[in-house]
């Protein structure tokens, strides 16, 4: 067992009114290690909070969060985080940027650009190594994000809307790219999305979110197998389930 | 982000030959103006070849070059560690806030009678005026550039593990780099002036003191080649910083 969220709520007092808004309210959820879990839900429904509270970027204002029995206080290099956009040090270079991790934590450098090098072919950025990020495209830049997690073996990775900003062939590619890592290497993947056709094809079970406050819905179970076709039946019907419930959310 | 540019074409030329052609015409020509009020660009180029023949001149300019560097590299070390410490701890910059507000508008040359009584007639006082001078925009631009790091950065290498000296170093201070280029840049130029002020009264060397010594001897051609040449320093510096800036500004 990795993640048990128990009982978290979260408050923010906003500022200009003194008004208290309450963005979560008594989540519980318990993720297995090596599964893929997503969190889905409308707009401002508190699932990017949530991740962050894993994480321990924000502390939850009730309730904790454990991560292999241990409670999270911080973030920590056990849990990899992939942002949503423009995470890369601007100061370096590709590969250096790829190994920022690698050298916090004292791996020998030659070793980490080695490996580093390995896991740009696999995204196909082995000839940008020595390229600055302002001279990268945005899918370049977060191909470049997902390895520098990727490279660290944390045994997490917690991924906020990571695919959102890339074209739909680099977003498929990437997509069976985080799967085949994820299965090889058991990594607990927590993935934040507002595209639910992804979710349905990434997830072992997804987490609908409903809003104000944000609470846990409803959670589906998939069972089908990878590669999964998007195409059959079973998963158009699984897509406009979860969008009809998430509809339903909306209109709460 | 932005270029920073500042090419000189042909078409910078212009104004300055157009400016020395009138200057020529109205004092050497017409001789509308008498020497010892404004010298013609004849007297200033005899007393430029005298100056630089007798190596016066080199003298002069390494003299208050070692001023404005050694000035500027005590305001630095001062400057950025201070800046990146209270940039860092919002509780040290509240502390400090109220002192750094009132010292800063003051006027650097206002310290002069100070610098006398405390460092005497010599190199001293002007270095302590240009630290005076230089300290405060970066103090203040290093602490912008804290405070400007960008959050996600931060979290981005929370998330790798990275302890709180690490991130000092190897995210704080590289993203607040570009500001604290931008700080030393404006400090270079208040170091100049405040070099000149600083020799014109609390010093026996230098191209403020040349200027200040040879109007009095009526030799208004070296005052001018003093201010020219503070002005090609300047010109001179602003460009190191530019093609540093091109660099750092990713």
């Amino acid at each position: 067992m990795t993640f048990e969220v128990e009982n978290v709520s979260k408050t923010f007092v906003s500022g200009d009114s003194d008004e208290e808004v309450i963005a979560l309210k008594d989540i519980n959820l318990t993720i297995e290690t090596g599964e893929f879990v997503s969190f889905v839900g409308p707009s401002g429904c508190g699932k990017t909070t949530t991740l962050r509270i894993i994480e321990g970027f924000e502390k939850p204002t009730e309730g904790t969060v454990k991560d292999d029995g241990e409670l999270v206080t911080g973030p920590s290099n056990q849990r990899g985080f992939i942002f949503q956009n423009y995470s890369l040090f601007p100061w370096l270079n590709v590969i250096d940027n790829v190994i920022f991790g690698l050298n916090i934590n004292g791996k020998p450098e030659k070793e980490s650009k080695k490996r580093a090098m390995e896991y740009l072919k696999t995204v196909g950025l082995e000839d940008f190594a020595e390229r600055y990020p302002s001279e990268l495209s945005g899918g370049m830049k977060q191909r470049v994000a997902i390895i520098r997690s990727l490279i660290n073996d944390s045994k997490s990775l917690l991924m906020d809307e990571t695919f959102s900003a890339l074209d739909i062939q680099t977003k498929h590619k990437l997509q069976n790219q985080i799967l085949k890592i994820c299965k090889e290497q058991k990594k607990t993947i927590i993935f934040v999305t507002h595209d639910i056709d992804e979710a349905v094809y990434l997830s072992d079970r997804i987490v609908v979110f409903s809003r104000r406050p944000g609470m846990v819905k409803k959670i589906f179970e998939i069972k089908m197998d990878h590669p999964r076709d998007r195409q059959c039946q079973e998963f158009e019907d699984l897509v406009s389930e979860v969008i009809e419930m998430i509809g339903e959310v909306e209109e709460d | 982000m932005k270029k920073f540019r500042n090419e000189y074409t042909k078409e910078t030329l212009i104004l300055p030959i157009i400016l020395i052609i009138i200057w020529y015409i109205v004092c050497d020509v017409f001789q509308l103006i008498p020497s010892f009020m404004f010298p013609g660009p004849t007297d200033v180029a005899n007393s430029f070849v005298r100056l630089a023949v007798s190596g016066k001149l080199f003298k002069d300019v390494f003299d208050t070059l070692y001023k404005v560097l050694f000035g500027m590299l005590l305001a630095s070390v001062v400057g950025i560690t201070f800046g990146i410490i209270l940039g860092w701890s919002k509780r040290l910059e509240t502390l400090c806030k109220l002192v750094i507000s009132i010292l800063r508008p003051i006027p650097p040359i206002a310290w002069i009678p100070f610098s006398i009584i405390w460092f005497g007639i010599g190199i001293g006082p002007a270095v302590f005026i240009i630290f005076m001078g230089c300290v405060f925009p970066i103090l203040i631009s290093t602490i912008d550039g804290v405070h400007r790091t960008d959050p996600v950065l931060i979290e981005a290498a929370e998330s790798f593990g990275a302890s709180n000296s690490q991130m000092l170093t190897e995210v704080i201070v590289p993203s607040s780099l570009p500001y604290i280029v931008s700080g030393l840049k404006v400090a270079i130029g208040i170091a100049l002036m405040c070099t000149i002020s600083g020799e014109m009264i609390g010093s026996s060397s230098g191209i403020g003191y040349m200027i200040l010594t040879s109007t009095s001897l009526f030799d208004t051609g070296s005052t001018v080649v003093g201010m020219l040449v503070i002005g090609i320093i300047g010109i001179i510096f602003d460009y190191i910083f530019t093609k540093i800036q091109e660099r750092i500004f990713w």
